[in-house]
């Protein structure tokens, strides 16, 4: 920091229920290493893709739900770290899914609650990515998986959705379902498969002189 | 360094229209690295005196961490919890990852641990994408060839061909666990062309492959039925036997209670990335809140060699503006898709393209010749991002839509302004010496991904570092699942930890710095987690 920017004001609020004094551009994760908040261990990447730094953040009246490396200090604002999410409750593995025909069907098995959102848009406002989260579900329930994955194209899973939303659809792995059925069942680049067949024929020369 | 102008100045200044003098002629790459490339700044090595390296050239901070003692010693163990497992990964990273579901699908019992939250890794934050030689015309020969010059021929040769050997089929097994790739409307993967290549071949998912991997690969651990994952709980320190020449587990503390846990296991492997945090020569950094370089210290205690601890890749394009992403990296599928390097005076001073050690050092050679442009947090020059997006109007939105949502919401837009960027710290080129199947020079001991060395050579070129960590994950974990049971008596010793601190003493060296450093100080005001 340079000799201009010392002459600002601090900013003043409360991270995990201590007071800070705190630099108007920093973020709340460098608000609490530099006010010797005790150390928080829910950092990760610091760019906003890995989800890990989630927060709860109360301004005022209004609370919400933040990533703490791209959340700026504001006065007055209170901010908590959240413990990790848990372990994942809808339970699946690809290679189970043999036949893309009953996709929709295991789908409903999987994720039983998918189908019963009630548009409160918890989801859509705890996002801090701004993804159309509830539309993902939405479409991921009538089984246009495409189009839902593509929904969470940013997804970072920090499952502040998850938490938000009262059903349990866990949206965030419906997202990440929806992307990973699509690339399993449908990616077939011709380019990849020629290469893959090319290598295969050099092989099988190779073993048969 | 001199002055150059300042931010608001070069932008006042800056027109995307304006016409560009022709590149000046080029200087002797060799010569230029050696004036300007972080690796040779005076003071920035020293020798290591203990360990398998002893004699070798090595960082001096780095060298700090190698050459210093453990956390524990045998009080520590007394009463300590003991799990049995089969294969112990360390790392919950892209190359832990796939090493844990590579030795589960052999059927092997599984324990991943990391320090963080699984998926807080260098992987997730990947852009630019992985490289494969699929193209028609392209070659896994010429892969090698790319890959061997630009590492200035350092890299060793077999793991180089293991490297582009697995290329094809790592894409092939990235799908199958459900990773997606951008396509052209036909239906191929899209590929891009990397610094110092000869052939498109980088295939990505926008400029969000690394977290499209990272997301996946987390997925398909958790849900995987034979693998166990422990969160929060770094290794303190390894296991060895009774003569400390064989690794038979690890110590694993935990974040959450500071308490310590014993596993003891067939095998070991290392995935724990690599060290930006350490901050080498007061660089910023692109990397992750836990790269501090634990593996090598650990696998150096060990007893096992590294290589390469003089080379470290700086990575041509990290950002100097907006302050809280100071070092943070702009991918240089960028630079691939057309943006040019600018100095102050709008002049271009290096082909863009160039491998990314050389990339590097003509920008830190036009910021300490007063060509660069300042602002509060450092220098920099100009990534033209909007004279790309005038040649090629929606390629920005379409093809990296990380770069434009990062900057977003503090104002800042890519298309209309362009980007100050300045080399930051990105990557180890070297790290500890493997085989083919990722074993290291100690018995019972592998490392894959950034934390393993030989690979890249001096230099890694893009799209190389997630065809590792995946390729060379799965080798090691196939490698590690397929190993024997020791039929001796199971005595889990610190052997290997005596046998450091009486080569430290015997040196002369201090005894007070402690290592694994687990995480950078400045994220706890100072303060070590365990004892000191």
């Amino acid at each position: 920091m340079t000799e201009a920017t010392r002459d600002i004001q601090p900013v003043e609020l409360l991270i995990n229920g201590i007071p800070v004094r705190a630099e108007p551009q920093m973020t709340i994760v460098e608000a609490a290493w530099a006010g010797g908040v005790p150390r928080v261990t829910g950092v990760g990447c610091l760019e906003g893709v890995c989800g890990s730094c989630r927060i709860l953040v109360r301004r005022g009246k209004e609370v919400n739900v933040a990533l703490g490396c791209e959340t700026f200090v504001e006065p007055g604002m209170e901010a908590l770290f959240l413990p990790a999410p848990g372990t994942p409750r809808h339970q699946y593995q690809l290679t189970e899914l043999a036949d893309g025909w009953d996709i929709q069907a295991r789908f409903h098995e999987i994720f039983p609650e998918a189908s019963r959102c009630r548009h409160c848009h918890g989801c859509v406002k705890s996002c801090p990515k701004g993804i159309s989260v509830e539309e993902g579900v939405k479409l991921a329930a009538a089984g246009h998986y495409r189009e839902a994955g593509e929904a969470f194209l940013e997804c970072v899973m920090c499952e502040l959705c998850d938490s938000a939303c009262p059903e349990y659809i866990a949206p965030a792995h419906v997202g990440l379902f929806c992307r990973r059925i699509t690339a399993f069942f449908h990616l077939r680049p011709p380019n990849l498969i020629h290469k893959l067949e090319e290598l295969k024929q050099e092989a099988d020369k190779k073993e048969q002189p | 360094m001199k002055r150059g102008l300042s931010l608001q100045a070069a932008l006042a200044a800056y027109r995307a229209d304006a016409e560009l003098a022709p590149l000046p002629d080029q200087p002797d790459p060799d010569a230029l690295l050696h004036a300007y490339h972080p690796d040779y700044l005076r003071g920035s090595m020293t020798k290591l005196t203990i360990g398998a390296n002893a004699g070798a050239d090595c960082q001096r901070e780095l060298a700090d961490l190698l050459q210093a003692e453990a956390f524990i010693d045998e009080a520590d163990l007394a009463g300590a919890q003991v799990t049995d497992t089969d294969v112990l990964v360390v790392g919950g990273g892209g190359a832990g990852c796939a090493a844990a579901l590579a030795a589960a699908e052999r059927g092997a019992r599984v324990l991943l641990a990391t320090k963080l939250r699984l998926g807080d890794s260098n992987t997730v934050m990947a852009e630019g994408g992985i490289q494969a030689a699929i193209e028609p015309g392209d070659t896994a020969q010429q892969h090698m060839q790319d890959t061997l010059r630009s590492g200035h021929h350092a890299g060793d040769p077999a793991l180089v061909a293991a490297l582009v050997g697995d290329g094809p089929e790592t894409i092939r097994w990235l799908i199958h666990q459900g990773m997606q790739f951008d396509q052209t409307p036909s239906g191929d993967l899209h590929t891009r062309k990397a610094g110092g290549t000869s052939a498109p071949r980088v295939v990505h998912c926008r400029d969000y492959t690394g977290l499209e991997m990272m997301r996946v690969l987390r997925e398909a651990v958790k849900q995987h039925r034979g693998i166990e994952v422990w969160e929060q709980s770094p290794v303190v320190e390894l296991l060895s036997n009774e003569r400390g020449q064989k690794c038979v587990g690890a110590v694993l503390g935990s974040l959450a209670d500071g308490s310590m846990r014993i596993v003891r296991t067939r095998s070991v492997i290392l995935a724990t990335g690599g060290l930006g945090r350490l901050h080498l020569n007061g660089f910023p950094t692109s990397n992750h809140i836990g790269a501090t370089g634990d593996g090598l210290v650990l696998a150096y205690r060990m007893g096992a060699k590294l290589c390469e601890l003089d080379s470290f890749q700086y990575h041509p394009t990290g950002l100097v503006h907006p302050a809280h992403l100071y070092g943070k990296l702009v991918t240089e599928g960028v630079r691939a898709a057309g943006a040019l390097l600018l100095n102050a005076h709008g002049q271009r001073f290096v082909d863009e393209l160039q491998p990314r050690d050389i990339v590097s050092a003509a920008i830190i050679r036009e910021c300490r010749e007063g060509r660069g442009i300042h602002n509060d947090n450092g220098v920099g020059v100009w990534l033209d991002t909007p004279r790309l997006e005038r040649s090629q109007p929606g390629l920005l939105e379409r093809e990296f839509p990380k770069l434009l949502t990062r900057t977003r919401h503090v104002g800042i837009d890519p298309r209309r302004e362009p980007i100050l960027v300045h080399p930051t710290l990105h990557y180890q080129n070297g790290g500890v010496v493997i085989d083919v199947d990722g074993a290291t020079t100690v018995p019972g001991l592998y490392a894959a991904g950034e934390v393993a060395g030989g690979i890249h050579g001096r230099n890694r070129i893009m799209g190389n570092a997630l065809l590792d960590i995946i390729g060379f994950g799965r080798r090691a974990g196939r490698a590690a699942a397929a190993a024997e049971h020791d039929r001796g008596p199971k005595k889990i010793t610190l052997e290997h930890v005596n046998r450091a601190r009486r080569e430290l003493t015997l040196a002369g060296l201090p005894l007070e710095q402690r290592a694994p450093r687990v995480l950078p100080a400045y994220t706890a005001a100072g303060k070590d987690i365990w004892k000191s």
